[in-house]
């Protein structure tokens, strides 16, 4: 079948992962000339053995859930909210961040018998995190910046991805309590692992190899 | 009001013609290797009481079962499993039978799937149990019917993996945590989650056995992999996990697959009835495992019948898609149409009976024209038409 002989189908999230990764593979030695210079090309070929697909982060986790892509390189925010079936093998370091539960200077989110509304955009992470403390909260899905949220007081807090706390800064707002540290991971569909385990550990190798 | 007449709810489909046409010849070809094996067919209802899945080891996440209320108010469940309801007529209807029992049965099983995924929530499974056996005969006979089943739907694509769930579990109840943590060490060797696996086990201890289970998720391949796993603790009852599994791995070597069987002691399924020997099986060209299965040799006896099992179900829908790729199922076509002109349809019909008494597939006309019937013969791609009339004619369309 067609599957047998077609090279190892990387899948990236778009954007700094992107370069962080296209910057490792070259490292290795891959020649990533056709990915520095996409114009609007999807599917890209590294080298000889290996394809890149351009994709956004939770589309990743799909592509490679699925098996259409063998690997893929999303952001830990992304897994944990998205969940799904893959192998987790690497942590590749770069792009990292953190989530966290941040609202306005000075409040004390815990204080009150009131139920808490969160706003998020990572509705998931938010639930699990306040079902492991044993507390009910609302959550309100936004979709542009959740910094907003608590400014027009239509939250008591947000749980989002901080990197530098910039941001926060800016608009008054400050981190309560750190969730989950965040950095870019290197995802293996399931079978592929197994029906090509020999290409995909030994690009795994190289890759540990220069981190 | 909002209607829901014309769509399928999320996770289901309609299964027309071709694909139709698919899944009932692989369900014939499975079948048939079964019913060669001697295993009896049975069915179990669409419809359990909740209870049925969700003790002890027969656990299953609520969230991941479509339920109803009875007209006595009990919870009920869509079936999500075939395995629970088969073990609990074993232990209840077939309690005095000759062992061991050879069942098989062909089904749905319906899990609720987060949406938007792909993924179908209504799936078809075929599968055996035998039941009443724990010696290596029963498992090599199940491991082989597993093999077998792979290499007749694609003889040059398929693997096949093995594993044993008790290498896991004599590890870690070895450490000193508690079920939560050890709930989490399974799920990472599950996902081969490396560093996060080696984060935890790190926060456990440095020790002989948290570094035994980190080498856990590394350790899949051929017959090295056994030797590596040899070296990593010592230990009677981990030796004889591992010997039985090497005894067994060269049992099925015999069987000819070169390379296709493959070793993975990270096969730790949430789904824990599994005891012994696990077993999943590959396709190329579809994401997961396309048959999974093992041994369970407690499950029975939390129905009150204390006998060992093991057995595997096959996806075959999964496999239907990987089939479509390579092969082309079409629904059968009528080879002819027969018109009877007015005064002459029942000519018409007895002529045609004649010639599907010859095995021919033949259509009865509807229309109220030959020409209509022709019309209609040319789009359908049917190659003959007859005229019945004072006299009978036929003509190539």
């Amino acid at each position: 079948m067609e599957n047998e002989k077609r090279p190892l189908r990387i899948a990236l999230t778009k954007g700094r992962l992107e370069k962080d990764t296209v910057a490792l593979l070259e490292k290795i030695g891959y020649d990533c000339t056709a990915v520095r210079e996409k114009g609007r090309k999807l599917i890209l070929p590294v080298g000889d053995s290996i394809e890149v697909v351009l994709a956004k982060a939770a589309d990743v986790i799909t592509y490679v859930e699925h098996g259409v892509c063998d690997m893929g390189v999303v952001g830990k925010d992304t897994i944990m909210e998205m969940n799904g079936k893959f192998f987790e093998l690497v942590d590749l370091g770069f792009g990292r961040c953190k989530f966290a539960l941040a609202g306005k200077k000075g409040d004390n989110f815990y204080q009150g018998y009131n139920i808490k509304t969160i706003a998020t955009k990572y509705p998931n992470v938010s639930r699990t995190f306040f079902e492991k403390k044993g507390m009910d909260v609302d959550i309100v899905k936004i979709e542009g910046s959740v910094e907003l949220a608590p400014l027009l007081s239509l939250s008591d807090a947000i749980v989002d991805i901080v990197e530098t706390g910039t941001t926060l800064k800016e608009n008054g707002l400050e981190v309560f309590e750190d969730i989950a540290p965040i950095s870019a991971r290197l995802i293996v569909n399931m079978v592929s692992l197994k029906l090509r385990q020999q290409e995909i550990e030994s690009l795994i190798k190289l890759i540990e190899e220069n981190l | 009001m909002k209607r829901y007449d014309l769509i399928t709810p999320e996770g289901t489909k309609d299964l027309l013609f071709e694909d139709c046409a698919m899944r009932r010849s692989l369900e014939e070809k499975l079948s048939a290797i079964f019913k060669s094996k001697g295993y009896c067919e049975i069915v179990t209802p669409g419809l359990e009481f909740f209870d049925v899945f969700n003790l002890n080891s027969r656990y299953f996440p609520q969230e991941s079962m479509y339920k109803l209320v009875d007209n006595k108010g009990r919870l009920l469940v869509v079936r999500p499993d075939s395995t629970m309801p088969i073990a609990r007529v074993a232990a209840t209807r077939l309690r005095d039978a000759e062992l061991p029992l050879r069942l098989f049965y062909r089904q749905n099983v319906y899990r609720n799937k987060p949406v938007m995924r792909g993924r179908s929530d209504e799936i078809h499974q075929m599968g055996i149990e035998l039941i009443g056996s724990d010696s290596k005969r029963a498992d090599l006979e199940v491991l082989s019917s597993a093999i077998e089943v792979l290499s007749s739907l694609e003889s040059d694509n398929f693997r096949f993996e093995l594993g044993d769930i008790g290498f896991f579990r004599e590890l870690v109840n070895k450490l000193d945590t508690d079920i939560s943590t050890k709930e989490e060490i399974r799920s990472l060797i599950e996902v081969k989650n490396y560093p996060a696996l080696n984060d935890l086990l790190d926060s456990i201890g440095d020790n002989e056995i948290t570094n035994a289970l980190k080498q856990l998720p590394r350790l899949f391949g051929g017959e090295e992999v056994l030797d590596k796993a040899a070296q990593l603790y010592n230990d009677e009852k981990i030796n004889k996990i591992i010997s039985d599994l090497r005894g067994i791995y060269n049992c099925l070597t015999q069987l000819g697959y070169n390379g296709k069987i493959t070793i993975d002691l990270g096969i730790v399924n949430k789904l824990d009835y599994y005891t012994g020997v696990v077993m999943k099986g590959y396709l190329q060209g579809y994401g997961d495992a396309v048959l999974s299965g093992g041994r369970y040799n407690k499950l029975l006896a939390e129905f009150g019948y204390d006998v060992p099992a093991t057995g595997f179900a096959v996806n075959v829908d999964a496999v239907a898609k990987v089939m479509k790729q390579s092969h082309t199922y079409s629904a059968p076509v009528a080879d002819v149409i027969v018109y009877g002109e007015d005064g002459f349809v029942m000519e018409a019909i007895k002529y045609a009976n004649k010639l599907r008494s010859d095995g021919l597939i033949v259509e009865n006309s509807v229309f109220a024209s030959y020409d209509e019937t022709k019309a209609y013969a040319e789009n359908k791609k049917i190659k003959k038409a007859v005229y019945v009339g004072k006299n009978i004619s036929e003509e190539n369309i």
